[in-house]
């Protein structure tokens, strides 16, 4: 079922600032911000979170146990090889390729959780309140339903704060 | 004199966000220009010639190079490593200044990152074709066979070497295709045409520029750029240990994984350099890659510079002072002198002295001359693999082994091609992809604006 929602449009970032601290003090529910680039500010006041650097860790932490164990497996335990009497446990020599393998996993790990939790992959349905907001536009959007005030009280605390423009839309 | 600016505007010309995206896709929403289907052209001539001699290697087999039992490794492995030196800048350039958080690499990662992507994919064609039997590369993947289920040899740095190339290439073009995602969305919501909505819309991967979006792709950048840049610095390293690891004079060396490090991004440095002169020139993006720009670069190759200079009379002094004669003779009878000397002189001439004169501020604001400059640098950088890789492997141990290298039209002609192929990629990359990074640009703009209002 649709719903209405109420979405501002900033110029810059400045007035998004001005436009963020002006809903926040009449306690209005932001839904989401979309910006051209990436406003930190912005992040902060929807209070969002990411795991993202402890998830890369753990990824790191398991390939390197891996990667390890595949090479000790194979060259002690499956097929080991005499190489001019040096020991079949190789650790050092094994070390180059556990680092260069714990870099890999982590960048193609790193990319799948991506994809997963921003929600980023091919042939996506994507929705965009208000196509300008990958342009030059900074796009505030509330859910009409849980934003907790009307068109009118919001529009004019948007506007008050550098809005150039607040309108509703329904989708 | 606290309000000084410390670094000018980074982008020139009072742009505001839409005038920011417009310019920097016009390139895609105009007509090729008449140059780029000259230099595609050129660029296919030289990529064919490349393809016959690949097809000539595989047909008659690798009796067509003059490699030899004692030059084992001829102009395939000279050209793997300036590619993958060329190739490592561009990930260097990103992801160093990414790290130290420098705000100009925003109008040059893009490029850098391109360039990267097709100089390893033109340099992972050598170690290939130089297996003799391509069709069986896949013999060095460690997978359970039927050969015994024998495992490859862990222990050698040329496996290394296929491990870290491979992981490479992989990590360089996700990190570049991940960049670009915000900038094909951009492109998509500005489409006139449905065929290109529906061409942008999906390689943007339904961005949309949420905040939810934002916050993990700054944590998949760093995340990215953290352990990439000890990619950057192993990927050389381990390219470096295939010699080092060996025992021929010249090569025996613990100089050089961080000589081959700083080489790299030495050629690299000099090619991203031969690239934005050209992008900006051609494509009227002045406004973004500004003198400034163009001037650190060259702070940074002049700087480099120094180091490889450095390292040559190291590896030299080296040779001398460890009182060794197979060193001695490998440095003052076949490099300094000997048969190879012009390589040599080439080498130092080309890298250690003519990039001095960047020291000037007149010639560091003069592109003509940086464009030169730069393409000299690639020019040494690959002299000065031609010098260790031909030089130590024609006079070794044993005079009864000696002998001379000069390489057939094949591996020349398998060279050409590389160049061809990188240029194909390289113009494609001007027509269809943003070359530089929209998003990030805008992120800037903001110093500018201050910078402005004073």
């Amino acid at each position: 079922m649709n719903t209405t929602h109420i979405i501002g449009v900033f110029d810059s970032k400045s007035d998004l600032l001005a436009g963020i601290e002006g809903a926040r003090s009449k306690n209005f529910i932001i839904d989401e911000i979309y910006t051209p680039y990436p406003v930190m500010e912005a992040i902060d006041a929807l209070k969002r979170k990411s795991r993202f650097t402890i998830a890369a860790f753990v990824i790191g932490f398991l390939a390197v146990v891996g990667v390890l164990s595949f090479l000790y497996w194979t060259s002690v335990i499956d097929w080991p090889i005499n190489y001019g009497g040096k020991p079949t446990n190789a650790f050092p020599s094994f070390i180059i390729i556990t680092l260069v393998l714990t870099i890999l996993s982590v960048t193609l790990g790193s990319l799948f959780i991506f994809s997963l939790r921003a929600r980023i992959y091919p042939g996506k349905k994507y929705f965009l309140p208000d196509e300008r907001s990958t342009d030059d536009k900074f796009i505030m959007l509330f859910d009409k339903n849980t934003s907790g005030a009307g068109f009118e009280a919001i529009s004019s605390v948007l506007k008050a704060s550098g809005a150039s423009e607040v309108y509703e839309k329904e989708f | 004199m606290y309000k000084a600016d410390v670094r000018g505007p980074l982008i020139l010309g009072n742009k505001d966000y839409r005038q920011i995206t417009s310019d920097i896709i016009a390139p895609i929403d105009n007509k090729a220009p008449n140059w780029w289907k000259v230099a595609m052209g050129v660029a296919f001539l030289l990529a064919s010639i490349g393809f016959f001699a690949l097809y000539y290697t595989v047909r008659y087999g690798l009796g067509t190079w003059n490699v030899n039992n004692s030059v084992a490794w001829g102009w395939e492995i000279i050209n793997f490593v300036w590619w993958i030196g060329i190739g490592h800048a561009g990930t260097a350039f990103s992801i160093f200044l990414l790290i130290l958080r420098q705000k100009w690499r925003t109008s040059i990662n893009r490029a850098a990152e391109a360039m990267t992507v097709f100089a390893v994919m033109c340099a992972a064609i050598f170690p290939a074709i130089h297996m003799g039997r391509v069709w069986l590369a896949f013999y060095i993947f460690p997978y359970p066979n039927t050969r015994g289920s024998l495992w490859v040899n862990y222990n050698s740095p040329l496996f290394w070497d296929f491990i870290a190339i491979s992981a490479y290439l992989l990590i360089s073009a996700s990190f570049w295709y991940f960049g670009m995602v915000p900038d094909f969305a951009s492109i998509r919501d500005r489409a006139t045409t449905k065929l290109k909505k529906a061409i942008y819309g999906f390689l943007a991967f339904g961005w949309t520029g949420s905040t939810k979006e934002w916050l993990r792709y700054e944590g998949l950048s760093y995340v990215l750029g953290g352990i990439a840049a000890v990619l950057v610095v192993s990927v050389h390293s381990i390219v470096s240990t295939d010699f080092a690891s060996s025992v021929i004079p010249g090569w025996h060396t613990t100089l050089f994984p961080p000589y081959f490090v700083v080489g790299a991004i030495f050629s690299g440095f000099a090619m991203v350099m031969t690239l934005m002169i050209v992008i900006r020139k051609y494509y009227h993006l002045e406004d973004y890659v500004t003198d400034s720009h163009l001037n650190a670069i060259a702070k940074i190759l002049v700087f480099i510079s120094l180091i490889m200079g450095t390292a040559y009379a190291t590896e030299v002094f080296m040779a001398w002072y460890s009182g060794n004669p197979y060193e001695m003779f490998t440095f003052f009878h076949n490099r300094l002198t000997g048969d190879y000397s012009f390589m040599f002189w080439a080498m130092v001439i080309c890298n250690a002295v003519i990039p001095q004169v960047m020291w000037s501020k007149k010639v560091r604001s003069n592109t003509t001359i940086l464009f030169i400059i730069s393409l000299i640098i690639n020019l040494g950088m690959w002299y000065e693999r031609f010098n260790i890789v031909v030089t130590s492997l024609s006079k070794d141990y044993l005079p009864s082994s000696w002998t001379t290298y000069s390489p057939t039209w094949v591996e020349v002609g398998i060279y050409v091609g590389t160049i061809g192929i990188f240029t194909i990629g390289v113009l494609f990359f001007f027509r269809f992809i943003p070359m530089i990074a929209i998003s990030e640009v805008k992120s800037v703009l903001k110093p500018t604006e201050i910078t402005e209002k004073h």
